[in-house]
Parts: C-alpha cells; sequence; structure tokens
C-alpha cells in the first residue's frame, strides 16, 4: 500500500482555510530526497538597537496605549539544544484589536505609536526577549459574530529551523471558538504563555513562551 | 497535531499556527527575488544558468493566495545546498545562497535564479514553502520542462504520472536578456490540486 502524509485539517468557520487548505493527502518525501526540503538561512538581517520595544516607536516617544506586557522564553530543538542567533519576528493588534497593517479593514481605533512589529535575535542560549502592548481580540466574521482570541504572531527563522506560530493568554475570551486553537486540540497548551510577575521592571506582567522546533538532526519518520 | 505514535525523549514540538492575513510587510525588504546576484554594484553573481521562474498560487475557486509568504530554497549551479556542512566545501558557489522569501500580495511572484545542478540522482529543482493565512506550512518542489533527469528525479517518481505533471514548470519564452522564462501554476486545494510534502507520515500509521 502506498504510504501518504496526513490530511489537513481545515479550520472550522475559517473561510481561507476553506479555500486553501489542500484536500488530499499530503505526500512522503522519498528519503533520496530528505535533505533538499530543509531549507537553510545563511544570513540574517541587521537588527536595530529598540527593535524588540514594541510599546514605544523610538526611545524618545510616547508608550503606545494600553498595558505593556513582556514575552520572553527559550527556542529549542526537539533534542534540546538551543537555536542560536535565529531571527524572531512578532507582530500583534493593538489594544483595540486593530493591526497597523494596510489590509486590516477592522472598524476599531489605529494607535499612532504603536507598529505592532518587532524582531530580535535569539542569544547564545536561544533566549529572546519583547516588550509590545496586550493585544485586543477583534472580530474576524461579523457574519456569524466569530472573534479571534487575543493572540501575538511568531516567525523564527535560523539555520535549518523555520517556524510560524502564535502564542494564545491562558482562557482569554474566544480561545474555545478559534479555528486554529480548534485544529490543534488538546496540543493548544503548547502554545499559552505563561504567566510571570514583572516587580522590577516598567511593565505591567510578563509571559514566558518557549518555543520547540523541530531541527535538522530530528528523523522524519518517527 | 505534532505527536506521532512512537515514544520518545524528544521535547513537544510547539504547533505551527497560521501565519495570518498580517505578516509586516515592511519585513520582507531584506530578501530579494534575484538570487543571481549576490552584492548589488559588484560585478559578482551566481555560476550558473540563468532562469526566471514565474509562479502562481491559486485557491480552490481559482483566486490567486493573496498575501502570502513565500520561501524558495535550491542547490547551487553544482547541484549542492549551502548549509553548514557544506561552507567549506570546494563546490559552494561564495556568490550563490540559495535562499530567499517573498511577500506576495497577489499570489504570484517572480524569482531569477540559476538552474541547480544535478547531482545524487536529483534533477534540476527549487522547493516552495508557502505560508498564508488559513494555513500553516505547504511545501513542494517545482521541477522544470525537458530536462532528462526529470525521468529519474525520485520525487517525481514518488508520484502519480498525472502529478508529476502539477510539479513541471513550461517554459514559455525568454526576455531580454535571452534568459528563459519559466511558469507554473500551483493549486491549493481542488480539482486539479498540487501535490504537496510532508514530514512524517499520517498518524496512525506505523512502518
Amino acid at each position: 500500500m502506498e504510504k501518504l502524509g496526513r490530511i489537513l485539517r481545515i479550520g472550522p468557520t475559517d473561510n481561507t482555510s476553506n479555500e486553501r487548505t489542500p484536500r488530499e493527502n499530503l505526500r512522503i518525501i522519498p528519503p533520496a530526497a530528505r535533505d533538499s526540503f530543509l531549507p537553510y538561512s545563511r544570513v540574517q538581517p541587521g537588527i536595530r538597537m529598540g527593535e524588540n520595544d514594541l510599546t514605544r516607536l523610538a526611545p524618545q516617544m510616547p508608550r503606545a496605549e494600553g498595558d505593556a506586557i513582556e514575552m520572553s522564553g527559550q527556542i529549542l530543538d526537539d533534542i534540546g539544544q538551543p537555536l542560536r542567533h535565529a531571527l524572531v519576528e512578532i507582530w500583534n493588534a493593538n489594544k483595540y484589536g486593530k493591526y497597523a497593517h494596510d489590509l486590516d479593514g477592522y472598524d476599531a481605533p489605529l494607535d499612532p505609536n504603536f507598529s505592532g512589529l518587532g524582531r530580535t535575535l535569539t542569544d547564545e542560549e536561544g533566549r529572546y526577549k519583547f516588550w509590545t502592548i496586550d493585544p485586543g481580540c477583534y472580530l474576524a466574521r461579523p457574519d456569524i459574530n466569530r472573534w479571534r482570541p487575543k493572540h501575538i504572531h511568531l516567525s523564527i527563522r535560523g539555520g535549518a529551523s523555520r517556524l510560524i506560530t502564535q502564542m494564545y493568554f491562558k482562557d482569554a475570551e474566544h480561545n474555545d471558538t478559534d479555528p486554529m486553537r480548534i485544529v490543534m486540540a488538546e496540543d493548544f497548551h503548547l502554545n499559552i504563555g505563561k504567566k510571570y510577575e514583572t516587580p522590577d521592571i516598567d511593565v505591567e506582567r510578563g509571559f514566558k513562551f518557549d518555543i520547540v522546533i523541530r531541527g535538522k538532526n530530528s528523523t522524519f519518520f518517527e | 497535531m505534532n505527536d506521532t505514535i512512537n515514544p520518545t525523549n524528544r521535547l513537544p514540538l510547539t504547533n505551527e499556527d497560521t501565519v495570518g492575513p498580517y505578516y509586516p510587510i515592511s519585513y520582507d525588504h531584506d530578501d530579494g527575488m534575484d538570487l543571481t546576484k549576490s552584492t548589488i554594484g559588484q560585478q559578482f553573481g551566481a555560476k550558473g544558468d540563468k532562469i526566471i521562474l514565474r509562479g502562481r498560487y491559486l485557491d480552490k475557486d481559482g483566486n490567486g493566495a493573496h498575501g502570502a509568504l513565500i520561501e524558495f530554497w535550491q542547490a547551487n549551479a553544482q547541484g549542492v545546498f549551502r548549509t553548514e556542512d557544506t561552507e567549506a566545501s570546494p563546490e559552494i558557489d561564495p556568490h550563490f545562497d540559495g535562499y530567499t522569501r517573498h511577500r506576495t500580495v497577489t499570489g504570484g511572484f517572480q524569482l531569477k535564479t540559476i538552474k541547480s545542478g544535478t547531482q545524487l540522482g536529483r534533477a534540476p529543482n527549487i522547493t516552495l514553502t508557502l505560508f498564508s493565512d488559513g494555513i500553516s506550512r505547504l511545501v513542494t518542489q517545482v521541477f522544470f520542462e525537458n530536462e532528462v533527469s526529470n525521468e529519474t528525479d525520485p520525487v517525481l517518481l514518488s508520484l502519480p504520472q498525472d502529478k508529476r505533471e502539477k510539479l513541471i514548470a513550461r517554459l514559455v519564452g525568454e526576455d531580454d536578456d535571452n534568459v528563459p522564462i519559466y511558469d507554473i501554476e500551483i493549486i491549493l486545494a481542488g480539482k486539479g490540486e498540487t501535490p504537496f510534502f510532508d514530514d512524517f507520515l499520517a498518524l496512525g500509521w506505523r512502518d
């Protein structure tokens, strides 16, 4: 019998997911071609000072509206080795659930002091840290009153590791009806930031989000 | 959905999630769609035969997969991939990386590159990874019309004949500098669906 890969799940109530998710099984990569499917990004962009602080557009500028939060964590591969010098990009909605992105048509206020974009490189131990604004949730499907819960997008790229994901918040409003959360099922807890106190720094609270990415030494067929 | 049924001591993987519709446009300023020139303003360039690959990602209704992030990865003219393991190899072209990414507004793209060499029985190919709203990650490889090595390539041979055709870019002409232009349509879902590749087996299957 021919070995086939996964059937991807379609996110319930997500129109784009319905339009773009392949209906057929994924194909298993032949062993002889395995390495060719693993992109390796050798060069990282230059990062300016302060690009990991989204709460201000520049050091002398006013703070964005809303609660400032810290998001920090460590990025490891699945055998526990740190992912060093990886590019971490984040983007999130403002306090009102509005993105500054050209294409966001959601009817909520823009904050002129919040771009919602940040990036950094991980250190020798694979650690990263951002300050941002606690994001709002937004109405994704007005026709059925389906909201996206608050979340922070992350893109990680370093060496042979690549992951695009989102961090969610424990027990947040609308978590349970989110299409991607439903697709993650019992693994959803892996994408929730763990809250910590931040008494000594100028943010309201922190969220620890450790990330595990399949590394280049992983076996494909476990 | 990262679990496998084989118990190991590996750490549980963070779930992939959709990139959503608002990946920051400004972030792809560091990337480029011409892999033939490594340093702007210098005469250095990648070794190999230049080509242009034009592609379109289409959804199940035939609309462009707008607002997506596409990543490209290929070997150099010698057929060697540039990674930390090969960096010191004499077959590495110092003026060719083989990796770039692009945020597409319409679902279309145009990449100027060189045709990768054949090594280890592989036909020239480019790995395309798509991140977009509604999906996590979709990976496939694109090949080129009229390559004899297509007949023996393990990825193409792993597919039924009608699916092989979906991965072969067609030669449609050349640009003003006589660089050949290849076109490919990548159909994400439904009729004429393009094959996409997985890196682990369907849940529940075991060798």
